[in-house]
């Protein structure tokens, strides 16, 4: 049996309901190894052999943890044995060294292997094409490699592990299974979101009993992402995969281009978003906050509040492990201070700012895939988010003297269309099959735009209908609504947890029967494969 | 203290530091005002500010900034 879903029978309908049955049979302290034992299956049936990879990462991880505790007790050992100040400072300091060498060993095993099995025909294949342009007869074989699913997610998490425990910021934990379960806690294998130790690691080996409203809450949550991803996302598919795959045979203008760039960046939300709901509903039923990944995107004002509101945890994990690191680096700190006083205060830590933003959307890109494509969308985003920091104050300026107040509803309105198109400008690059692509498909949009191709009815030639269109329309209305009213402080689902039950019910049995009725399988639809499964 | 509302008066005007206690959860505080900051907390009270230390509830009002900086110093 494979799983390449969590929206699917195989997940929803056996795998799920059998843990949660065993789960709650079980004595409390064997459910934590039920957990382990669940997700350690269901990687299996994911990857197969390459879960070896998975299993290496954790020991690697759980070993060095240990071998810094050591190191750390070794240097109040003899700091304690010591006669002065000096030579207090020269013991740490030759035990922070030695912690360091382990940390960096460790974060280089991890990332080489995912650099190793995801990245290095990329880039010999750049390093071919160098070779080729440079006329030399070298030409070096790129090896095939297969990687475990979710290998991007779980190698950041085995990074903020390490490095915490190195930072103090949480112990080494001497339970082997606790770490591996939260390495690879079966609902966030796939498409994460990524987990901190200190947030789900204790709680998911607590062995914390079922509860009917935790089960009730998980199945609401799973409901709702089923919807977004079985009636939006795998209905947009079609007429997606055919702008994108078949724009030059089929001649598309830029208009179409422009609806294939905002429907695919419906596509993805619904998708991404909608699998999250099932992941972050799955752990709901044991009991298991899982960080969520999405705060109503759409309603961002700018590209970077975007950013904290779209894969939140990708963007916390770069935030805390790469923009802070780098812009608080010594050299770094001085360039701050030094620029602080030439260029004032908003302009001051600007320079190590941007630095700081290159590395991010940088390694974002990189993170995303390996493709040029991948690294061109990681620095539209860095050029954007830079403009944005740098104009600030010109812009504040420029609304001041124009009496526009930042707060009105209609330049609140104005503000999130442009970060919507700018984000549907972002997602046309993200979806491309490569550097040319992306540059064919901008190069249409804005050079052989036309609104004519979308009013025509030749739209309905690209695997969309007059009905898929309504059902479209009804099921963004109703992820609109939610979303508006979560904006606004609302928690949908509690309110409609107090209501009655002949008012709760119909509408849970309404989303069951709406998801049946309207999800877009069989037939001629052709159902998305998890997006972010493949990062 | 009187000395850190100063710093935060001038890395950004216009916040009620006395009493305000979500600087970062309202974003009076973004990453680029606690870059600053932090190069001036150094300055001024001879510390160090590691990067695990950045973290909302460290930065979320002018008592918990100085709160930081006392407990950094008496460590170093």
């Amino acid at each position: 049996m494979r799983f390449n879903s969590y929206i699917s029978l195989a997940y929803l309908g056996i795998f799920l309901p059998i843990v949660l049955i065993a789960y709650g049979i079980l004595p409390k302290k064997i459910r934590p190894f039920v957990l382990l034992g669940a997700s350690l299956a269901l990687f299996w049936f994911m990857s197969e052999f390459l879960v070896a990879y998975f299993i290496l990462s954790t020991i690697l991880i759980y070993l060095s943890a240990l071998w810094l505790d050591k190191l750390k007790a070794k240097q109040k050992a003899l700091s304690a044995l010591a006669e002065s100040k000096e030579e207090k400072k020269a013991i740490k300091k030759a035990s922070k060294n030695k912690q360091l060498a382990v940390v960096v060993v460790c974060i280089l095993i991890n990332i080489g292997i995912l650099a190793v099995l995801k990245y290095s025909p990329f880039f010999l294949n750049n390093l071919n094409l160098i070779f080729s342009l440079a006329k030399s007869d070298i030409s070096i074989d790129i090896p095939k490699f297969l990687a475990p699913i979710g290998i991007s997610f779980y190698t950041l998490q085995a990074v903020s592990y390490i490095h915490d425990v190195y930072k103090e910021k949480i112990e080494a934990d001497r339970n082997l299974g606790r770490v591996a379960l939260f390495m690879c806690f079966f609902p966030i294998i796939m498409e994460g979101p990524i987990c901190r130790y200190s947030d789900t690691a204790q709680k998911l080996w607590s062995g914390e009993s079922l509860k009917y409203r935790n089960v009730t809450f998980g199945i609401q949550k799973i409901l709702f992402g089923m919807m977004k991803k079985m009636v939006i996302a795998d209905r947009l598919n079609l007429i997606v995969t055919n702008i994108f795959k078949n724009h030059e045979a089929l001649n598309l203008d830029g208009g179409i281009v422009a609806l294939g760039a905002l429907l695919y960046t419906i596509e993805l939300y619904a998708e991404f978003s909608g699998t999250i709901d099932v992941v972050i509903g799955s752990g709901e039923m044991f009991g298991i906050s899982i960080p969520e990944n999405f705060r109503q995107p759409f309603f961002a004002k700018s590209i970077s509040e975007f950013w904290q509101r779209w894969h939140i945890t990708l963007g916390t994990w770069f935030k805390d492990y790469i923009f802070y690191p780098v812009t608080m680096s010594e050299n770094l700190k001085k360039l701050t201070k030094k620029a602080r006083q030439k260029l004032g205060r908003h302009y001051g830590p600007m320079p190590a700012t941007i630095i700081a933003f290159f590395c991010v959307w940088f390694c974002n890109g990189l993170w995303h895939g390996a493709g040029w494509q991948y690294i061109m969308f990681g620095m539209y985003h860095f050029v954007l988010i830079s403009i944005g920091s740098l104009v600030l104050p010109l812009s504040n300026n420029v609304l001041g003297k124009l009496k526009i107040d930042r707060n009105k509803l209609p330049y609140k309105i104005f503000t999130i269309v442009r970060t919507f198109l700018f984000v549907c400008i972002g997602e046309l690059i993200f979806n491309s099959s490569g550097f040319y692509d992306s540059i064919s498909l901008l190069k249409i949009l804005f050079t052989d735009f036309s609104l004519k191709t979308l009013f025509n009815g030749s739209i309905f030639n690209l695997g969309i209908d007059h009905y898929d269109l309504l059902i479209l329309a009804v099921t963004l209305v109703i992820v609109f609504i939610v979303s508006f009213s979560k904006e606004k402080g609302k928690n949908v689902r509690e309110e409609i947890a107090a209501k009655p039950i002949f008012v709760r019910w119909p509408i849970y049995i309404g989303l069951i029967v709406f998801i049946v009725v309207f999800g877009a399988y069989g037939g001629s639809y052709a159902p998305i494969d998890p997006i972010y499964a493949n990062f | 203290m009187d000395e850190l509302i100063e710093i935060l008066e001038d890395i950004q005007p216009d916040a009620d530091y006395e009493n305000c206690t979500t600087l970062i959860d309202d974003h009076i505080l973004g990453s680029l005002q606690i870059i600053s900051l932090v190069a001036e907390l150094e300055d001024a009270f001879d510390v160090t500010v590691p990067t695990v230390e950045i973290k909302p509830e460290n930065f979320n009002s002018a008592k918990a900034i100085w709160a930081m900086v006392q407990r950094l110093q008496e460590e170093e």
